[in-house]
Order: structure tokens, then sequence, then C-alpha cells
């Protein structure tokens, strides 16, 4: 029969499942822990000196969501660097198509400019209000992202870039803008899904 | 209440109890108990997460280590920036807790 410690440890890493090399790190330095507590307390059978232990250690549930907490906050971090990049290398990559089709011209209707520049003022302004004002929210970020992904979008269908033969660093600074909007989309629903583990297991706490 | 103002002080509080030479968590725990004599009663799993989100801030590292016949253990240490961070904490709680206390003891009269 599993012990006391065992159970706990067993616990902490199912709710610490949103990150599995912290849930293996934690469940053996906890470990440690909890038999050092449970070795100081002589005065008890062994058992019950575990269960002493883990009760003095608090529910796995609640030291779980202060690390979710925390791995909300640099998420968040991390995604605005991506996002940060996203907008830079695109605005490159907007200005060099730009530069480009002076010479060869639109190959789409109206439309596509238009998505392509407005779009991309939209995710600035959306990225500005979201950095002073709501820069722990997913919101932002995913309209960002959205408005990115847009402007990117029509930016390539602009300039026709499947189709036609585009300078080098055009089409260098195009596939930069699909990797950083990939890498962006990666770390949005990241957040979200940090988010929603915090927010469940505040709930339950 | 102790619990609850403690929890907004703990990442200093590791720090400070850091200070002294590198330790493992459960030294760590009982430092700050005995240190307090024990005002401060928090589960003791809440350390874990700020010793975790200090680490990822630079301000601490870790190793595990075992020493003989004993058991493995992850040991923290104060880097650089974690002793100016504690330096620079110390100095605002100093502030911060000269001026709640010259409000608390009710010196001078507050204006009208």
């Amino acid at each position: 029969m599993a012990g006391v410690i065992e159970g706990y440890l067993a616990a902490l890493r199912r709710e610490l499942d949103f990150d599995p090399p912290l849930a293996r790190r934690m469940a053996d330095e906890i470990e440690a822990h909890l038999r050092d507590a449970a070795e100081a307390d002589p005065a008890w059978p062994s058992s019950e000196a575990e269960r002493r232990s883990v009760a003095r250690f608090g529910l796995a549930r609640e030291i779980a969501g202060q690390f979710a907490a925390d791995a909300v906050n640099r998420q968040a971090r991390r995604t605005w660097i991506a996002l940060l990049a996203t907008v830079a290398v695109t605005f490159v990559a907007m200005r060099l198509r730009v530069i480009w089709l002076g010479d060869a011209g639109d190959s789409l209707s109206v439309l596509a400019p238009l998505v392509d520049r407005y779009a991309f003022i939209a995710a600035l302004c959306v990225a500005a209000i979201g950095w002073f004002a709501f820069r722990r929210s997913l919101l932002p970020l995913a309209i960002c992202l959205a408005a990115l992904a847009a402007s990117i979008a029509a930016g390539i269908l602009r300039a026709d870039l499947l189709v036609e033969a585009a300078p080098l660093h055009v089409l260098l600074t195009a596939a930069g803008e699909i990797a950083l909007i990939g890498l962006l989309s990666f770390h949005v629903i990241g957040l979200g899904r940090r988010l929603r583990r915090t927010a469940m297991l505040r709930r339950a706490g | 209440m102790e619990a609850e103002m403690l929890k907004g002080h703990l990442d200093a509080i590791v720090l400070a109890a850091l200070e002294a030479g590198p330790a493992h968590g459960y030294a760590i725990i009982e430092a700050i108990k005995s240190r307090s004599e024990s005002t401060f009663d928090l589960p003791e799993g809440t350390v874990y997460p700020a010793l975790h989100r200090l680490e990822q801030a630079g301000l601490l590292a870790s190793n595990w280590t075992t020493p003989t016949g004993g058991r493995k253990r992850r040991v923290y240490s104060l880097t650089k920036g974690g002793a100016s961070a504690l330096a620079e904490r110390r100095k605002a709680w100093s502030r911060f807790s000269q001026a709640v206390d010259t409000l608390l003891k009710g010196g001078r009269a507050w204006p009208a």
C-alpha cells in the first residue's frame, strides 16, 4: 500500500501536469522535505509522522496554484516578447514588399492592401492598450495575433509571393513573419492553457 | 493575519534566510520559523513556489547535493543579483515600516 507521502507526491504531480519537468523536479525536492519533516517528529509512529508532515506542508492543489500563477506571469512575458518580434519583422516585411511592389504593382484588388495596412495598425493599437492595461490578459494578445495573421496573409496575397518570383530578401522576411506568427500562436495558446489551469486551481482551492 | 502579511513579503524573507549561506527548502523553513519565533505559520509548501520564482528571476541558484549517507536535496544559494535585491528590499522595508510605525503610533496630529 502506498504511504501518505507517496500519495501526496502523486497528487502534486497530477496538479502540476501543466509543466511536467517542474512536476518531476518538485516531486523529488518535496519528497526530501516531507521525509526530513517526518523524521524530525519522532514522538509519533511513522505513518502518523508522515501524515503530520503532509498536513503542515499544505494542500497539493494550493501549492500547484501558486506555481500556476507564476507560470502565467512567465508565459505572458514570453508571449509579449514574441508579439514584439512579430510586429517588428512584419513591419520590415511590409516595407520591403511595398518597395518591391512599387516596381511590380499590386497583383490583387484594393482589398488586400487595405487589410495589410489597417490590420497591422489595429494590431499595434491593441498591443499598446494591452501592454499598458491588460498585460496578463489573453484577449488583447489573441486580437493582435488575429490582426497580424490577417495582415501577413493579405501582404503575401497582395504581392502574389506564392506565384511571382520575388527577390530573396522579400521572400526571407515573409518566411520570417510566417515563422513568428506560428511562434506567437504557440505562446498565445500556451498562455490560454495556463490561465485556464490557474482559474481551475483557484476555484477548487 | 500574520500569514497574509507574510505572503506579501515571502520573497524577501526567503532571500534573507539564505543570506547566512546555502540551504535546502526544509532548512529554510526551519530558519524562518525559528527567526520569527514561530510568529509566521504558513503552510511549509508555500516556500517552494517562492524558491522557484526567485531562481527563475536569477536571484537564487540551486543544485542537487547528496551528503554521505544522507538524502538527495536541492540546495539554494543567493546569487550576486539576489544579494543586491535583498539589500534593496531591506531599504524599501525600512522606509515603509518606519512610515507605518509613525502613523500607527499617532505621534503627530493628522492634518484637518
